[in-house]
């Protein structure tokens, strides 16, 4: 338990297990009743059976469970405490622990990997050229790129070997289940289907009755999902494009380069600047507590969008200098948002929401595939 | 109105109240017993029947409260408002209002011709609105004092009433009056009001037509209800399965509610025995946090009703909702088993908790404790002092707590309030 009050969980041990919360939960089930399942492994300290379970990334924060709960003990506070624990439980570095437990940690590496950024830039960077704009010159286009796949081959690593942590703790210890490699192919789609759509958090909005929760919560869903599109619309661009978006020539505006820029940028901006509105107001129930983490990922995010946003006007502006140091400080916000994010922080729910879906379902398939082929109960717990 | 000098002034009617008068009286005493309603007996009087023996509850109420009508040293103030308060040196002195009944109280002999004539129909308050009553009545069958009172914000001034009074009691002239009230020490007794039905929008607010507040299934209950068997309010129809859904009103934060209001877990018992009584087949249900039987006799009562075969289910119900044919689903973990569950009923009573009834204690500027209570600065030395010499307090005016309760603080209270009295006076006299 004070474990997890490291991770940001409050006010665990005023409940008393009435159960409102799992009840009033739009997304809990008979086999996954979160949050009391959860609340119930904290308070008796079953830290293997925790981070056995699939339940915290199930859960979307609606806030209906800590608005409701009668001892204002924050149920959803501790889902969400509960997902930045798994997170540091799957990373086997170590890092993710670091970083969502100490500041100090957080802030020290983020300012590290920008030093880095700056140091191997300063060093390393091409002619500055100041008649006109030459980005490519001073950044060559190849290396970057070359720099940008060393990096994504090394996240992909981590990521790997995190999600296969994952696996292993969720999946394979329940030795009760035997799952065929079918049933993996069987419900991969759920995986892509999820994570493209987080289908499974709109149905926290079509339950609802009031009219206007239900449409706070669909525009929560909405912001999010438009976020979501942005984001890897340019991840894609800017790991699998980069030649092509990274360019000294000008395309006219009805040119894909351009427009899906400004549609990734325009979101990004939107989602991300929405976010730390809600967070800053305290707007909604999920927003009354925030972790540093909750605070930095945005914020990085939302550094990002606005650098590159300046970087891109003083390219069109035609001003060299304004546009390399902007390239430079845009690079050295970029790279901790990924290296720093990406594998050991809030980034990784990216993965770890879809993919705890996609074994959700995976196993409950094996549970129905058991029952029919043996005609004997096998226990899922 | 005859200004009064009077050594103890009770306010309230209600049990507690009249039993401190009674006490005080009894002793003794000049007592003056002040109430806002036309008639006393407070809540206690529209129950069926009371925990843990089973006896009914007007049979218990009635003498009391026409012992307290009928008693030298009390001096019984219905249909009263205290409006202020002045302390003077040898006590307290009050202003308070008598509100007009439009029935000469002198004359009324209680026939109730004027009721049966009355052409207006009005929801009953005594029957928690689910029976009927006239603009003109006597306000139910056992009132103390058995005197007609014309409801004139309804009244549609037919005279019918006026014309058909044999005692020529109908007084459509009258005016509030204000008189003043000299007493040596004050009994607060003001008792308290149930957490609002629609307090949790979880449960529908008040628009499911058939959940219900326990003081409504009272009235379904008592052999002097409207209807004198048990009913759902949204189509008349007998219920076959009912849910009580416990601490609907109480230890919930978002209610501002936090403190247990002690009597819940029981009268939902005793009610859940009773309903077996008038509806055999019925399955009764009680979701519940904690089951609290702690008074004496209690356990053995809730071992009772488990043998009689009503169900108890642990889990706090979350949400309750309408069918198509307004029956109440209430969904709900069941915790010891970690399923979720919705399940249909044909009624559901909430069973909220108790409330102070706001005003005397403002009148009076008594500090209130963090419950909204009025506090007691020393329970366990003094239970029945407040924090002002002179004034003590009784009954749910306390805290919350059940009619047993109630009786054994009216006593102290008595007591308390005796004492004080008798110091008082002598150092008045001395001085």
């Amino acid at each position: 338990m004070h474990e997890l009050k490291e991770y940001g969980a409050v006010g665990i041990e005023k409940c008393f297990n009435c159960g409102n919360c799992t009840a009033i939960c739009p997304l809990a089930s008979d086999e996954y009743p979160f949050p009391r399942s959860v609340i119930r492994r904290i308070q008796v300290g079953q830290e293997d059976r925790l981070e056995q379970q699939l339940d915290p990334w199930l859960c979307y924060y609606c806030g209906d469970c800590s608005a409701t709960c009668p001892k204002g003990a924050e149920p959803g506070e501790t889902m969400m405490a509960a997902r930045r624990w798994l997170t540091g439980r799957y990373d086997w570095t170590g890092l993710a622990r670091k970083f969502y437990t100490s500041l100090a940690w957080e802030i020290g590496s983020i300012l590290l990997v920008a030093l880095a950024v700056v140091v191997i830039i300063l060093f390393f960077h091409g002619p500055l050229v100041t008649e006109r704009v030459e980005l490519n010159t001073f950044a060559p286009i190849e290396i970057v790129h070359l720099a940008d796949w060393i990096m994504a081959g090394t996240l992909l690593f981590f990521i790997a070997t995190n999600v296969f942590r994952m696996y292993w703790l969720t999946v394979l210890k329940d030795r009760s289940l035997k799952i065929p490699l079918s049933l993996y192919v069987k419900e991969a789609w759920h995986l892509l289907f999820n994570a493209a759509t987080q289908a499974r958090w709109s149905t926290c909005a079509s339950d609802e009755q009031d009219p206007i929760e239900k449409r706070r919560k669909r525009n929560a869903w909405l912001t999010h999902i438009l976020l979501v599109s942005g984001y890897g619309l340019m991840f894609f661009i800017i790991v699998f494009m980069l030649p092509w978006f990274q360019t000294d020539n000008i395309y006219p505006v009805h040119n894909p380069q351009r427009w899906l820029g400004y549609y990734a940028t325009g979101v990004l901006l939107y989602g991300t600047v929405r976010a730390l509105w809600g967070r800053a107001k305290k707007e909604f129930q999920m927003h009354r507590f925030s972790h540093p983490s909750d605070w930095i990922f945005p914020i990085l995010l939302l550094s990002v969008t606005l650098t590159g946003i300046l970087q891109h006007t003083f390219r069109y502006l035609g001003w060299p200098l304004p546009t390399y140091y902007t390239y430079v400080v845009h690079l050295a916000v970029t790279a901790p948002m990924l290296i720093l994010e990406v594998p050991f922080g809030k980034w990784a729910h990216l993965y770890y929401r879809p993919l705890a879906i996609y074994f959700e379902k995976v196993k409950a398939s094996a549970r129905k595939h058991a029952l029919s082929t043996t005609e004997a109960f096998a226990p899922a717990d | 109105m005859e200004n009064l000098h009077v050594d103890a002034l009770v306010l309230g009617g209600g049990i507690a109240g009249m039993q401190a008068a009674l006490d005080l009286a009894d002793q003794g005493f000049q007592v003056a017993l002040l109430e806002r309603e036309p008639s006393i007996g407070g809540k206690m009087i529209t129950l069926s029947k009371v925990f843990p023996t089973l006896d009914c509850c007007s049979c218990i109420t009635t003498p009391k409260m026409s012992a307290v009508a009928h008693h030298p040293n009390i001096h019984l103030l219905t249909y009263c408002e205290m409006q202020s308060v002045a302390e003077t040196g040898s006590g307290f002195r009050l202003a308070v209002v008598q509100k007009p009944r439009y029935v000469d109280v002198n004359k009324c002999t209680g026939c109730r011709k004027c009721e049966y004539e009355c052409p207006v129909t009005l929801p009953s308050p005594f029957d928690r609105g689910l029976g009927a009553y006239r603009a003109i009545r006597v306000p139910f069958s056992t009132a103390v004092p058995q005197t007609a009172v014309l409801d004139i914000e309804n009244c549609i001034l037919c005279g019918k009433c006026e014309k058909v009074c044999a005692a020529g009691a109908v007084d459509f002239t009258q005016r509030a009056e204000t008189f003043e009230i000299q007493a040596t020490t004050l009994v607060v007794a003001s008792g308290f009001e149930l957490t609002p039905l629609n307090a949790k929008k979880e449960y529908g607010g008040e628009t499911l037509q058939n959940v219900i507040d326990p003081l409504m299934m009272e009235r379904f209950l008592a052999p002097t209800g409207p209807y004198g068997r048990v009913l759902r309010p949204g189509d008349g129809k007998e219920p076959t399965s009912i849910a009580y859904v416990q601490c609907a009103g109480s230890r919930d934060q978002t209610l501002g509610v936090e403190y247990c209001s002690r009597v819940c877990c029981m009268y939902a018992i005793k009610q859940a025995m009773l309903i077996s009584g008038a509806l055999p087949m019925a399955d009764i249900t009680i979701y519940y946090m904690d089951i609290r039987t702690f008074g004496k006799g209690y356990e053995q009562f809730y071992q009772n009703a488990q043998a009689m075969g009503v169900e108890f289910v642990r889990g706090k119900v979350a949400a309750i909702r309408e069918d198509d044919e307004q029956n109440p689903v209430v969904k709900v973990e069941l915790t010891e088993e970690g399923r979720i569950i919705e399940r249909t009923f044909d009624l559901v009573v909430l069973s909220l908790g108790m409330v102070p009834t706001a005003g005397a204690d403002g009148i009076l500027s008594l500090p209130l404790g963090e419950d909204k209570f009025i506090a007691i600065p020393a329970p366990n030395a003094n239970p029945c002092e407040t924090a002002r010499p002179g004034i003590f307090v009784t009954g749910t005016a306390m805290g919350p707590m059940d009619i047993v309760d109630s009786i054994i603080t009216a006593g102290s209270v008595a007591s308390a309030a005796s004492a004080y009295i008798r110091e008082h006076q002598k150092e008045t006299a001395y001085a």
